[in-house]
């Protein structure tokens, strides 16, 4: 059996299984006298022949073009978007380019030599877990990932290398904060990269939770907006756990003014800081944090300063009534900050080894990114890796 | 032009290329050169996926060139089958599927990895040659020409990719 003749198979079956067609009823489309030759082709068995694609092309309703296209997910992906008031139409439109970049990376990541994951790690939690629970899980994840002084800064890292999920930061339609997508070879999540960066960092910890549940609560197709008063339950959840793990309890702490010292005590975080008020906090007489210290924290963190007000609120450190006196307007930060170059380092190298075993062409290569091939070439150096091509 | 010559086939890379060092007439003027549709439209402003892009002029590009080759799915098809696996653009996938069907002793000029390894793969290797080494018939010496248009490129990476190849083929011969 060749890579081409087993991939061949796999899209055939991929696209007969999207139009939910038996492969009785391909068979007979196909001129079969039975099933079982359909069976060999898609396992890769037997090598479809150049007049039974067209035939295949003609009863599935797809152009050649669409069907020899490796870079098509053909229905095998789901995705949950977080949103907030993008048309249907051109959310739809968007996932199929994210779909292209997911199923390239699917079809080139092991082709360079670099194996599927062997294990889908996930969360012990379900539908019923507490919001508390979340929190606890976000919690142990930061300390358990070695996430350190500021989580937000090592996320990222820690979920390509050590989780084995593809991160793609990408240009998406203003609206669009991020997904994840589940395949069953592979977890992707999809951040904004025009988004403020304390954004990018809560929305990567909140796709995390999907990834980390998705068989135990699959999240909606379209998320409900952060402000919408309904927003379900697993989306509270995955908040939960995205604040908690960007703000662990021990890190959360003010930098002690001498007025203040003597209420310390948190738990250190192996790195020589901590040492904060911690726990000291909530049995403490001390005045709650005013906005510039909450701000100082977000600063620290690299998350926005409302995040790090209501993480207060759920430590019991600030009353919601306190909470809710502090006007946001004044917790914002400067700005957005850099953007960070499209897609990710492990998605460059990938595309990079493709091209230069001739797995993909450099023009291939530039059309699945959107760019010209002399801005791949920089996008390349900007994330490090040699440009496999000079042409 | 030299009758015993071959009909060299190219793509977009190739004419871009070509265009961009001042090459081309030296190049058409050697060689009967023949593409297909797609790479022609590749070759206009506005679909050359590059940045500066050339100013080829359409009209000058197919009077130049000795045939301009509409390509069919059922050959696009025939190409799918044996090379789907390796990921090339549209313009040098129909320049693939294009050749495939030729009866006649072609040579191509496409200096992507993944084009020579779709040679390399099918049995090709002798037909696949460099653009300078194409200038070099033709007697002319082209500035500045980058690296994957070389010669020198070129044979290093033939050695490379037909080492790569080699467990594919083992595969196949099953």
């Amino acid at each position: 059996m060749t890579n081409a003749t087993a991939r061949l198979g796999g899209r055939l079956r991929a696209l007969r299984d999207q139009r939910g067609l038996s492969q009785e009823d391909l068979s007979r489309s196909l001129g079969f006298k039975d099933r079982q030759t359909l069976s060999a082709i898609e396992t890769g068995e037997r090598r479809l022949s150049a007049d039974e694609l067209l035939r295949a092309v003609k009863a599935l309703g797809v152009s050649v073009e669409q069907f020899i296209d490796p870079f098509q997910l053909a229905g095998e992906g789901r995705f949950s978007w977080r949103q907030s008031g993008v048309p249907l139409e051109g959310l739809n439109r968007f996932e199929s380019q994210a779909g292209r970049w997911v199923a390239a990376f699917r079809e080139i990541a092991p082709q360079v030599g670099r194996q599927r994951p062997l294990l889908r790690p996930s969360l012990g939690l379900h539908k019923g877990s507490t919001v508390e629970e979340a929190m606890a899980a976000g919690e142990r994840f930061a300390r358990e990932f070695d996430l350190g002084a500021v989580p937000a800064a090592r996320l990222q890292a820690v979920m390509e290398e050590r989780l084995h999920i593809l991160v793609l930061m990408v240009d998406a339609l203003a609206g669009i904060s991020g997904a994840a997508c589940h395949l069953p070879e592979l977890d992707a999540v999809l951040i904004n990269r025009s988004e403020a960066e304390s954004r990018r960092h809560f929305d990567l910890a909140h796709e995390l939770f999907h990834v980390l549940t998705w068989q135990a609560m699959p999240p909606e197709h379209v998320e409900a907006p952060d402000e919408d008063a309904g927003k379900g339950r697993v989306e509270q959840l995955a908040n939960a756990f995205a604040s908690a793990l960007l703000m662990p309890k021990v890190l959360v702490d003010i930098p002690d003014p001498p007025a203040r010292r003597g209420y310390g005590g948190g738990v250190g975080y192996g790195d020589g800081r901590g040492g904060g008020r911690g726990d000291g906090w909530k049995d403490s007489d001390m005045p709650p944090p005013s906005p510039k210290e909450i701000k100082a924290i977000a600063v620290r963190l690299r998350v926005s300063g409302v995040a790090v007000k209501w993480r207060l609120v759920s430590l019991g450190v600030l009353s919601r009534k306190a909470a809710l006196a502090i006007d946001d307007r004044t917790l914002r930060g400067d700005g957005k900050g850099p953007r960070p170059p499209l897609f990710s380092k492990p998605f460059l190298q990938v595309l990079g080894q493709a091209i230069d075993q001739g797995q993909v062409s450099a023009r291939r290569a530039a059309e699945l990114a959107g760019l010209t091939l002399d801005d791949l070439a920089k996008l390349f150096e900007a994330h490090g890796v040699t440009a496999p091509f000079d042409l | 032009m030299a009758a015993t010559a071959p009909p060299v086939l190219v793509d977009t890379n190739v004419i871009i290329e070509a265009w961009r060092v001042g090459g081309w007439k030296a190049l058409v003027g050697r060689h009967a050169v023949e593409t297909v549709e797609q790479v022609v439209t590749e070759t206009q402003t506005g679909a050359q996926n590059r940045r500066p892009q050339q100013h080829i002029d359409g009209r000058e590009l197919k009077s130049t060139l000795a045939h301009v080759h509409a390509v069919s799915d059922g050959a696009r098809a025939t190409l799918a089958i044996e090379v789907f696996d390796i990921a090339l653009d549209p313009g040098e996938r129909d320049l693939w599927a294009h050749a495939l069907q030729r009866p006649d002793a072609w040579v191509l000029c496409g200096p992507d990895k993944a084009s020579l390894r779709v040679g390399i793969r099918l049995g090709l290797r002798d037909r696949l040659v460099s653009l300078e080494g194409l200038w070099k018939a033709a007697g002319y010496k082209a500035r500045s020409l980058r690296a994957n248009f070389t010669e020198a490129w070129h044979a290093q990476t033939m050695s490379a990719l037909v080492m790569a190849e080699r467990p594919a083929a083992g595969r196949r011969s099953k």
